[in-house]
């Protein structure tokens, strides 16, 4: 080796140069920036001990809030599953002028920022905006309700699911489809006999990605919600007004909560993409 | 009787298809045998109304075939990739065909159940009912797709290089196979294939077809003996 | 010829077309389109002259420059990070790999408010260090350097989650090439993988950027909502709606707009045309 002059020390296990300093460099930037911030999170709800953080998270006003995220965004994860779903057919099947377009528009709620959304939402389904006005004839309110966060649940998860539904609705290959039809099948028979059953696992995965993001939203929805405690007043927004109030202990069980939720989520979704991927 | 009439067909400026004719009795065992781009494929998804004709006409059992959708024909296809659904059971996709059927057409359960049992036994695969196509192995999950197409009664049976996807040994199993259960049902069967030796071992009638157009048509020995044309000849000799 | 020859099995009946069209193109233009429409309207409600007083105001002012400057400290931190990473998981082997990826992909599923919590609990006055930061006169919440960091936090994963898959598709052989011909480690990063990967990075760090900019729950939570001070964009559009200046909070989310529909623009141009040569579109198709 030394005789081709190479600058690499002869018990070095690696042959490219760089391992040290780059793993060195990634694990000393995971350590600072995520590790041990997350660490004071987890640890420091338990400074008042185990009873300590009962207390702080099962008051009425957390399991609310609490109940307001999750639940809305279950609901809003349904929501977008259904609507996603159409929406990602019609764009990976059919032809029209103006697809590529639209399609690149799912993306805006990846691509806008969260205050800007949020007030943009709030002032259109606010009574006298354009939306919000077209309801209240049927008594329908959306802002300042438990229905706004529900909007905006809806609105920054739909990308979740469409962009994983693509690529399978793509793949799926039409032989299946023509099996099906030879078989005797009608279309509208062989979409929910042999085409949809094969995407469930894929369409839960999204959906999941949508709920997780629902759950932890903050800048979209606290335009629109209406923020009342106990009422529409969601997790994240606790956790701030309890920061604000210097309740560090307070926030940081809630935020233990959370982070807790989104690490089973994270579990599910890997557990949902190896079904997923079984069913190719 | 089966008669095709200078079918056309054209895939933007290619030609797929270019007045392909042939006529074949009620219950005889078509090959159509050729190199890829020489129009089998698409003669074949015609004939299972997957694609549709510029121009000609089909003939079957008194039926103006090329005006029915794919859904009446009643025509079994088994693809080469065997298509079958990964979601569903043995049984389940046997019996697909007979549980999509209207309700004035569709059998009981039960018989269902006796008819996805008697077709397990033909293609020499009972006790997988339960099984998954995950589970299964190639030479299983054709046979499958074999069933399935043959559960709904067929009066056409269409296959597109069924076995390619296969090793020698399945192959020459299943084509064996295969000819024993068109003996048995008689149902007309045409069978795509680029390898001679399949073409002449199982068909009745082989024709050999060439850039949309058939080249050679008729009995496999006759063609071996007579090759009308110089690529019929070199394509059999190779 | 009758109509049934012209159907493909496949096709979906006209009335299924029809129905799953309206609805795809209702929900969008519902819920994407006219969010986006109303910003814009809104922004320039009092005309030209308008938004340009609510742009050329002084706080606003100063709320663009600490974005860009959080940003400008951000975004390329986040892609050194990100190439280290990517050179580190793909170019070699060692135990934990898998862990050390997962650890990369976590600000993604964890809130943004969370996000910003963690630095609180760390330097704020009653987190680990706030008392001896305050002791030595140095800000780190409602300052910059809180504002920096919340930002690292949330934005660093964009760069490392694009190269990682994308190198590790690369595998090594180019660089190993490399380095039996004498290259040194740096030498053969820039001559041999930058060019394979400068699409890749070009497009994360556009989504970088964009998020980095755009960030609002984690910033909110740091920075204290100093007006005119530790205010970022965001945090000045949601001041400004607070207090009612309508014309003022659209105008600024006008401009984060447009920001956001120049980066979808460039986004889609990026994906369309290096197709090959990005791992998000492998991950995709």
């Amino acid at each position: 080796m030394s005789a081709i002059g190479l600058k690499i020390p002869l018990r070095s296990r690696h042959v490219l140069p760089g391992f040290s300093l780059s793993l060195g460099f990634t694990l000393f930037y995971l350590t600072g920036i995520v590790l041990i911030p997350l660490l004071a999170l987890v640890i420091r709800p338990f400074e008042l001990g185990w009873g300590g953080f009962w207390a702080a998270i099962s008051t009425p006003r957390v399991l609310a809030s609490l109940r307001l995220s999750f639940g809305m965004a279950l609901f809003a994860a349904v929501i977008d599953g259904v609507f996603g779903f159409v929406i990602a057919w019609v764009l990976v099947r059919y032809r029209f002028p103006g697809r590529g377009v639209l399609d690149a528009i799912i993306d805006l709620p990846f691509a806008l920022p969260t205050a800007v959304a949020g007030i943009a939402l709030s002032t259109l389904y606010a009574p006298n905006g354009w939306l919000g006005s077209l309801l209240v004839p049927y008594g329908i309110r959306i802002a300042y309700t438990p229905w706004g966060v529900l909007v905006a649940m809806v609105f920054i998860g739909l990308p979740f699911i469409v962009r994983t539904m693509e690529p399978v609705l793509s793949e799926i290959g039409q032989e299946v489809e023509e099996a099906a039809a030879t078989l005797g099948a009608t279309r509208v028979q062989t979409i929910f006999r042999v085409v949809l059953p094969m995407l469930t696992p894929t369409l839960l995965t999204g959906a999941a990605m949508a709920f997780a993001r629902g759950v932890g939203e903050y800048g979209s929805i606290i335009f629109i919600a209406g923020n009342i405690p106990g009422v529409s007043e969601i997790a994240p927004l606790l956790i701030v007004t309890k920061l604000e109030q210097f309740d560090y202990a307070g926030a940081a069980a809630i935020g233990v909560v959370m982070l807790g939720a989104s690490f089973i989520m994270l579990l599910a979704l890997n557990g949902l993409q190896g079904w997923a991927a079984e069913r190719r | 009787m089966l008669n095709v009439d200078s079918v056309s067909k054209k895939f933007g400026r290619f030609a797929a298809l270019n007045g392909a004719s042939f006529v074949a009795p009620q219950g005889g065992f078509i090959s159509l045998l050729g190199p890829s781009g020489s129009g089998k494929t698409t003669l074949l998804r015609i004939l299972g109304g997957l694609e549709f004709a510029d121009s000609g006409s089909v003939r079957f059992a008194d039926l103006n075939w090329l005006d029915m959708p794919a859904r009446t024909r009643n025509a079994g296809f088994v693809f080469q990739q065997y298509a079958l659904f990964r979601h569903m059971t043995v049984t389940e996709n046997i019996a697909f065909g007979l549980k999509v059927r209207p309700r004035r057409t569709r059998p009981s359960v039960g018989d269902i159940q006796k008819r996805v049992k008697d077709l397990l036994e033909l293609v020499q695969l009972s006790g997988l009912e339960k099984r998954y196509p995950s589970q299964l192995s190639g030479g299983q999950r054709q046979r499958v797709a074999l069933a399935r197409a043959l559960a709904i009664e067929p009066r056409m049976l269409l296959l597109d290089e069924p076995f390619g996807a296969l090793d020698a040994k399945v192959r020459k199993e299943l084509r064996a196979d295969l000819r024993r259960i068109h003996d048995h049902a008689g149902v007309t069967t045409v069978f795509v294939t680029h390898d001679q030796e399949e073409a002449f071992d199982v068909a009745d009638l082989v024709a050999v077809m060439k850039e949309g157009r058939i080249e050679q048509y008729g009995a496999p020995a006759d063609v071996r003996r007579n090759p009308k044309t110089e690529f019929v000849s070199e394509f059999l000799s190779v | 010829m009758s109509k049934h020859s012209f159907k493909k099995p496949t096709d979906d009946p006209i009335w299924l077309k029809a129905l799953l069209g309206a609805v795809a193109l209702g929900f969008i233009g519902i819920l994407l389109l006219a969010p986006l429409v109303l910003v814009f309207q809104e922004a320039f409600a009092q005309g030209l002259g308008g938004f340009w007083r609510a742009i050329a105001d002084d706080d606003t002012l100063d709320s663009v420059w600490l974005s860009l400057t959080a940003a400008a400290i951000a975004v390329p931190l986040n892609t050194l990070f990100g190439i280290a990473a990517a050179w580190c998981v793909a170019k070699f082997d060692f135990p934990g790999k898998a862990f050390l990826v997962t650890l990369i992909d976590l600000p993604f599923s964890v809130s943004p408010v969370v996000s910003g919590l963690v630095y609180v609990l760390v330097f704020g006055m009653q987190g680990w260090f706030g008392k001896s930061l305050a002791d030595h006169n140095i800000h780190i919440l409602f300052a910059l350097p809180g504002i920096v960091l919340a930002t690292i936090f949330v934005t660093f994963p964009f760069v490392a989650r694009e190269l990682i898959p994308l190198m590790q598709d690369q595998g090594r052989d180019e660089e190993e090439a490399a380095a039996t011909l004498g290259a040194s480690g740096l030498g053969t990063f820039l001559r041999v993988t930058l060019p394979n990967i400068k699409w890749a990075l070009l497009y994360s760090v556009l989504l970088c950027n964009a998020r980095a900019l755009g960030e609002f729950g984690a910033v909110a939570v740091v920075s204290g909502h100093i007006r005119g001070v530790t205010n970022t964009m965001p945090l000045h559009v949601e001041l400004l709606y607070n207090n009612y200046d309508y014309v003022g909070a659209f105008a600024v989310s006008a401009l984060l707009a447009m920001l956001a529909v120049l980066t979808l623009a460039l986004k889609s141009l990026l994906e369309w045309r290096y197709a090959d040569e990005l791992a998000a579109v492998h991950r995709r198709h």
